[in-house]
């Protein structure tokens, strides 16, 4: 490839793509996210591209697999243009005729075509699918338009024309102004405002500055990070490179954990590409900026993500957090000024630039601006990766993206901010999205976990699990967190197998309070978060469970007792086949019993009941 | 060199120099604010949070350890609140729970009046508070005592768990607060925390310099 040596070069490059992309009449857009290549879009490419050819088309098919689109429960998804036709759940056996027919023809295959959940109705285009229209994907539609592994695709979306604009017409200080004025905030977990933090970077005294991409996401359940990183690797490593002009660094690393190997992969692949343009490197753009990124991969330790271990870890230090006193900005990776940003910060910052702080102030509430990428998961009926602006309700995330609530039961609450989060009940519902809105309430943005309860969750259990992981993610170094929090499951694993008292509704409070202002870093000072709010918007569910000694979700084991409902059961010998501790007796002629001593309360064999004749007492 | 400067402890003037440790100044100054993990002669890890205070900054108060705190000209900390007692006492607590027995934190439990334990007591060897592993890496510069593992599974060994990397120079075991024992004469009171221990010769009704700090 002939390098960009001038911003003259770059746009000469844009044109030529567009000029080779609009030869071909139609466009086949394949997810190929992680998510989906579980569930088989591999094949389904590969039979594309055969087809494709097998037929004689490549000459006007462009077939292009992307990074995922957030819809993953329907995936493999298969896109049509122009008309945006999709198909959901393709198999590789559904591609010849996807072709005959779609393809060549223009005519729709109902079968494969989506069914709204909520209204019942199949929809042909993808930008009438509800779970989209109510959406705002800044970031997130871009990984639609682009093969992650093709510098072209993002070049040809107008990628690197704001890297191009900051080199070319901005000063360092005019960038960190821009970004200051946008509003935009951390997307990492605390919402620290990002051109303050680079200011702060670039007032530091130092021999030298680093810019860092957190690409760690340890939070259970989410994977926005791992998605943009995925499919659009190159807005993060733009992003960086205008991060790195604004604050004077040489040198940028992402630290990726390594349980993402495609999202090594792809910035890998991306970094080399744009190195190979001179994007990366010395004298960017023939401009005689010199930046260069790196990407590390980490142990997977969720602990990692904060700041100051992951500079430790990069250091190649045990990743162990320490004392915040003098920030990261001053004193940060080698004990120079340090600017670390989440994955999703940095993917916002070209198009800050491109189209103006204005433009993204624009978005959003009064104090938190632009767009979030949520991964909606639970008791909803679309799940996926979502991406809303600011101030969005989140009853409309969970009841018009999400579909409301699943298999007929009621929601009752919504876990936001990832383990150490907060539930908020449905009361709770009318409160926007919104950093200063959702912390008020006793829970957190987070990275942007959202899972859904309904009343099949038993609030205890809930804080109790999440409890558990923080006490084996908490590094273990400072005593409020290590101990603290261990003492904490250990009350709520009391108050869950009915050995509760009220007094130590008083001591989770106490104690609570201690771990968040006396703990070390941020993972101990949020840990109590989940007990916190199942307290405060719940605890009636913990009176129930010490006073009465009853789960009224059935899921404490300890407090439930399955038993068989002999006017139900058929006494057809299932649930004793599947029981794994032969717990159910009974034949043809007598009734079926559980043995109480026996029975784990697994719930196998209410699952395998046809009858639904097994209860949960 | 560093400037002189002043920072404030519960409202004593104490002059000391920029950057320098806030918990050593103020044991200097005769301010006793109870530590644990620290250790003059290696670097502060504030791992595990006795020694916590309140300093005020941009006119918002937040607790962090005196340890690891660096004083800045016209520092304001507070040491003895009502926070940071709770706080405090709290924490002796989590500690006493898993080594009762310890002459050490019995002694820092009742120099914080914490007298009610309201966990289920445990018999632990360590309490991971990493004296030892400082002392080893920083003072014999052995570096081969370290922490493994995380949250409740963290504890003390040798690489691969094997003995021969250490020199049994016993740095280690002069520091650990489970093989002390404080110091001293009792019956007298401190007029700082009011605890019954040894008094201090230099500076009248403070507690002794403990072999803890
Ligand atoms: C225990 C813990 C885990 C964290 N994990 C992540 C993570 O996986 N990804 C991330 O971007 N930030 C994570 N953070 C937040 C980072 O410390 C840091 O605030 C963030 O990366 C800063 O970037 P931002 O300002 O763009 O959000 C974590 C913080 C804590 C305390
Ligand atoms: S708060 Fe938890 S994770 Fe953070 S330093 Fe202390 S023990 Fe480690
Ligand atoms: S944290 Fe300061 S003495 Fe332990």
């Amino acid at each position: 490839m002939p390098e960009l040596d001038s911003i003259a070069s770059l746009e000469a490059r844009r044109e030529e793509v567009a000029f080779t992309l609009a030869r071909y009449r139609t466009v086949v857009t394949m997810c190929g996210g992680t998510a989906c290549q579980a569930c088989g879009c591999q094949p389904v490419a590969r039979a594309m591209t055969r087809e494709v050819m097998a037929q004689g088309l490549e000459e006007t098919v462009y077939v292009r697999t992307t990074g995922c689109h957030g819809f993953c429960e329907q995936g493999p998804l298969v896109i049509i243009d122009p008309g945006g036709i999709v198909y959901v759940h393709v198999t590789p056996e559904d591609v010849p005729e996807i072709v005959a027919q779609t393809i060549r023809k223009g005519k729709v295959i109902e079968r494969l075509s989506y069914t709204d959940p909520v209204s019942d109705k199949t929809v042909q285009a993808e930008d009438e699918i509800p779970f989209y229209t109510r959406q705002k994907r800044l970031l997130l539609g871009e990984n639609r338009h682009i093969a992650p592994r093709d510098i072209d695709d993002y070049i040809a979306r107008g990628g690197y024309s704001a890297l191009a604009k900051a080199l070319d017409s901005m000063t360092p200080e005019a960038v960190v102004e821009e970004i200051e004025r946008s509003g935009l905030q951390g997307r990492g977990g605390g919402g620290y405002p990002t051109g303050k933090k680079w200011r702060q970077c670039r007032n530091a005294s130092g021999d030298a500055r680093y810019v860092i991409c957190n690409a760690d996401e340890g939070d259970p359940g989410d994977y926005m990070d791992r998605s943009l990183l995925e499919g659009n690797p190159h807005s993060i490593i733009e992003g960086m490179i205008i991060g790195a002009f604004a604050v004077g660094a040489r040198h940028g690393y992402i630290y990726v954990r390594k349980e993402y190997p495609l999202a090594v992969v792809n910035a890998g692949v991306a970094i080399r590409q744009a190195q190979a343009l001179r994007l990366l490197g010395e004298d960017i753009l023939g401009t005689g900026f010199d930046f260069d990124i790196q990407v590390v991969r980490g142990g997977g330790a969720f602990v990692c993500g904060e700041s100051t271990a992951l500079m430790a870890s990069l250091e190649g230090k045990v990743g162990e957090p320490r004392p915040k006193d003098i920030h990261t900005v001053e004193r940060g990776y080698l004990g120079q000024p340090t600017v670390l940003n989440n994955v999703e910060t940095w993917a916002n910052v070209p198009s800050i630039i491109r189209h103006g702080a204005d433009w993204f102030a624009s978005q959003g509430t009064e104090r938190s601006k632009g767009t979030k990428i949520f991964a909606l998961t639970g008791q909803v009926k679309n799940t996926g990766l979502i991406e809303v602006e600011m101030g969005t309700t989140l009853r409309e995330i969970i009841y018009d993206i999400g579909g409301g609530p699943k298999n007929g039961r009621e929601i009752k609450a919504v876990q936001t901010g990832g383990p150490s989060g907060g539930c908020l009940p449905t009361s709770q519902f009318d409160l926007p999205v919104d950093f200063d809105a959702l912390y008020e309430a006793g829970s957190m943005m987070g990275s942007g976990g959202m899972v859904v309860m309904d009343d099949s969750s038993c609030m205890v259990d809930v804080a109790k699990y999440f409890l558990a992981f923080l006490q084996d993610e908490s590094c273990g170094k400072c005593t409020p967190c290590r101990l603290g929090v261990g003492r904490l499951l250990e009350i709520v694993t009391d108050i869950s197998e009915g050995r509760g008292s009220l007094d130590q509704l008083d001591l989770l409070e106490d104690l609570s309070w201690t771990i968040s202002v006396a703990s070390l870093c941020a993972l101990g000072k949020t840990a109590p978060n989940p007990v916190l709010s199942t307290l405060k918007y719940f605890r009636d569910e913990y009176l129930d469970h010490i006073e009465n000694k009853r789960c009224a979700a059935g899921v404490c084991r300890a407090l439930i007792r399955l038993v068989i409902d002999s006017t139900l059961c058929d006494r057809c010998g299932k649930c004793i086949a599947n029981c794994p501790h032969k717990a159910i007796t009974g034949s043809r002629d007598t009734s079926y019993a559980i043995d109480d001593e026996l029975c784990t309360r697994c719930r196998i064999c209410a699952d395998a009941c046809e009858q639904h004749a097994i209860l949960v007492r | 060199m560093p400037e002189p400067i002043t920072i404030f402890v519960d409202d004593i003037a104490i002059e000391t120099t920029e950057g320098a440790n806030v918990l050593d100044a103020a044991l200097r100054a005769g301010i006793c604010i109870p530590n644990l993990c620290y250790l003059p002669e290696v670097t502060p890890t504030g791992a595990c949070r006795v020694c916590i205070v309140e300093v005020e900054r941009h006119g918002r108060t937040k607790m962090t350890a005196a340890c690891t705190l660096e004083a800045r000209e016209g520092m304001i900390v507070r040491a003895h609140s009502e926070p940071v007692l709770r706080a405090r006492r709290n924490i002796v607590e989590l500690l006493l729970a898993e080594a009762p027995e310890s002459p050490v934190l019995q002694a820092l439990a009742e120099r914080l009046s914490v007298t009610d334990v309201r966990y289920s007591r445990r018999d632990r060897d360590c309490i991971l508070c990493g004296r030892c592993v400082a002392a080893c890496a920083e003072v014999a510069k052995q570096g081969s005592l370290g922490m493994i593992g995380r949250g409740a599974n963290r504890h003390k060994g040798l690489p691969f768990y094997k003995e021969e990397y250490c020199t049994q120079c016993n740095e280690c075991h002069d520091r650990c607060p489970l093989e002390l024992s404080p110091s001293g004469r009792r019956g007298d009171h401190c007029g700082v925390c009011g605890s019954e221990l040894s008094m201090n010769d230099a500076i009248p009704d403070i507690c002794e310099d403990c072999v803890l700090s």
